[in-house]
């Protein structure tokens, strides 16, 4: 077993981000599974949203907010560019990063997946806001998903709740291995 | 000079891991996340169920309507023969396993473990078990991308199968549709069958979409009748992909 300390800096350097950027792209591809007991009515956890709470949480408002719009462009490429995944999942990296966690809550599981229901929350409303919007976006010419008002409001209670639902609860298993693999590789630069 | 490399020093790392971070998903954004796709095709691909589940949903009740269904295409062949109407070419279909749902909870969207090697196009019809499922919207090389039916963005001109009356279908999430008449008093009742319509540029006609649940005919500006999809597809398992009509 390699000891993390024994290697060399930039050994571990390069390391932490093979970890950072595997992780992320394993949530990619758990978005497109919907596993017995990881959905509910058809709807999984948002993975890419933990991930950027997570990622955010003891970072810059600033690389929470490149974390955000990165992922988002992703799963705009995954889905369709309209309604737009980078507004929400922004959104996300700054309001984690700005809750600065370490400074006025608790470091326990209950607080992250707290955490995690209420930007879900947050996340699928400006999705349906975006939906809900007049249709001049029509005329950018994407393939633009028409819903009357009922009908969006209808999906958003049911995607907003299962997906926070979902999310909070599978938030602890990206949590814990994440955070204690960058506390262990860059924990000198992890709290500036 | 001096104080740009000193910024340079400073901030170079950032800058560079930023932009690349960037430009990596901007790439991705522009090829669909094809990479990822084809990726999870791979990964997933000891866990796809074959073409055999196909022979294990036959039974006998299937074997049967499926001789009588011959005997009736038989005649109709003579009859068209004697009328000179002209035969659609029937295309063999590509039978893929589904690998994956959506990207993301808004979107009714399934992937599919076939893409363009094995001859799939962008506009294709997907058919399972029970009829239509939906169309093909994005391919990469393993993999391919499909809009249910079910998506409210999907919309398909559809007929009653019984009365021929027209109407276009749109999607409410899960297996319910709604079914938009043109006419202000269509002949339709619970139980009738609902098809792909001859009028519809996506789907060749006549293609099982589902069949009527109820029906309002009080509704404004247009009548409506709620529509249960008679493909499962909250458990699809596999997939056939054909080509587009025109």
């Amino acid at each position: 077993m390699i000891k993390i300390s024994d290697l060399s800096p930039r050994t571990r350097q390069i390391l932490g981000w093979l970890v950072t950027v595997g992780s992320a792209f394993l949530c990619l591809l758990l978005l497109l599974t919907r596993w017995p007991g990881m959905e509910l009515l058809g709807i999984g956890p948002n993975w890419l949203l933990i991930w950027v709470a997570i990622w955010s949480l003891k970072r810059t408002v600033f690389q929470g907010a490149i974390a955000g719009l990165a992922l988002g462009m992703i799963q705009d490429g995954m889905t369709s560019l309209y309604p737009t995944h980078t507004l929400s999942l922004i959104l996300v990296g700054v309001l984690s990063a700005r809750i600065q966690k370490q400074r006025y809550i608790q470091e326990d599981f209950i607080s992250i997946a707290l955490i995690v229901f209420g930007l879900s929350i947050l996340a699928e409303t400006v999705t349906a806001i975006q939906y809900i919007l007049p249709g001049d976006v029509a005329s950018l010419g994407l393939e633009y998903p028409t819903r009357t008002w009922s009908e969006t409001w209808l999906d958003y209670q049911r995607i907003a709740l299962c997906s926070a639902i979902l999310s909070s609860l599978w938030s602890p298993v990206l949590y814990y291995p994440l955070t204690s693999w960058w506390e262990q590789t860059n924990s000198e630069q992890y709290y500036d | 000079m001096y104080s740009l490399r000193r910024w340079w020093e400073r901030h170079g790392l950032q800058v560079v891991l930023v932009s690349l971070t960037l430009g990596t998903a901007w790439v991705l954004q522009q090829t669909q996340g094809a990479a990822i796709l084809d990726f999870y095709q791979l990964l997933t691909r000891p866990f796809q169920s074959g073409a055999n589940k196909e022979e294990r949903l036959t039974n006998a009740r299937i074997q049967e309507l499926e001789a009588r269904l011959q005997d009736l295409q038989k005649q109709n062949q003579q009859l068209k023969q004697v009328i000179k109407y002209q035969k659609t070419r029937q295309q063999p279909g590509i039978v893929s396993p589904v690998i994956g749902r959506s990207a993301d909870s808004w979107w009714q969207q399934i992937t599919l473990g076939r893409g363009s090697q094995d001859g799939i196009k962008v506009g294709f019809a997907v058919m399972a078990p029970g009829g239509l499922v939906g169309r093909v919207v994005s391919v990469s090389a393993r993999s391919s991308r499909v809009l249910l039916i079910s998506d409210p963005s999907s919309r398909i001109g559809v007929a009653i199968a019984r009365s021929r009356h027209l109407g276009y279908l749109r999607g409410q999430g899960s297996n319910r549709a709604v079914m938009q008449f043109f006419d202000k008093v269509p002949n339709v009742r619970p139980g009738d069958f609902v098809v792909t319509s001859s009028v519809s540029r996506l789907f060749s006609p006549g293609l099982p979409v589902g069949r009527v649940k109820s029906v309002n005919l009080q509704k404004n500006p247009a009548p409506e009748a709620a529509i249960e999809i008679t493909a499962p597809i909250s458990f699809l398992e596999w997939a056939i992909v054909y080509p587009a009509s025109k």
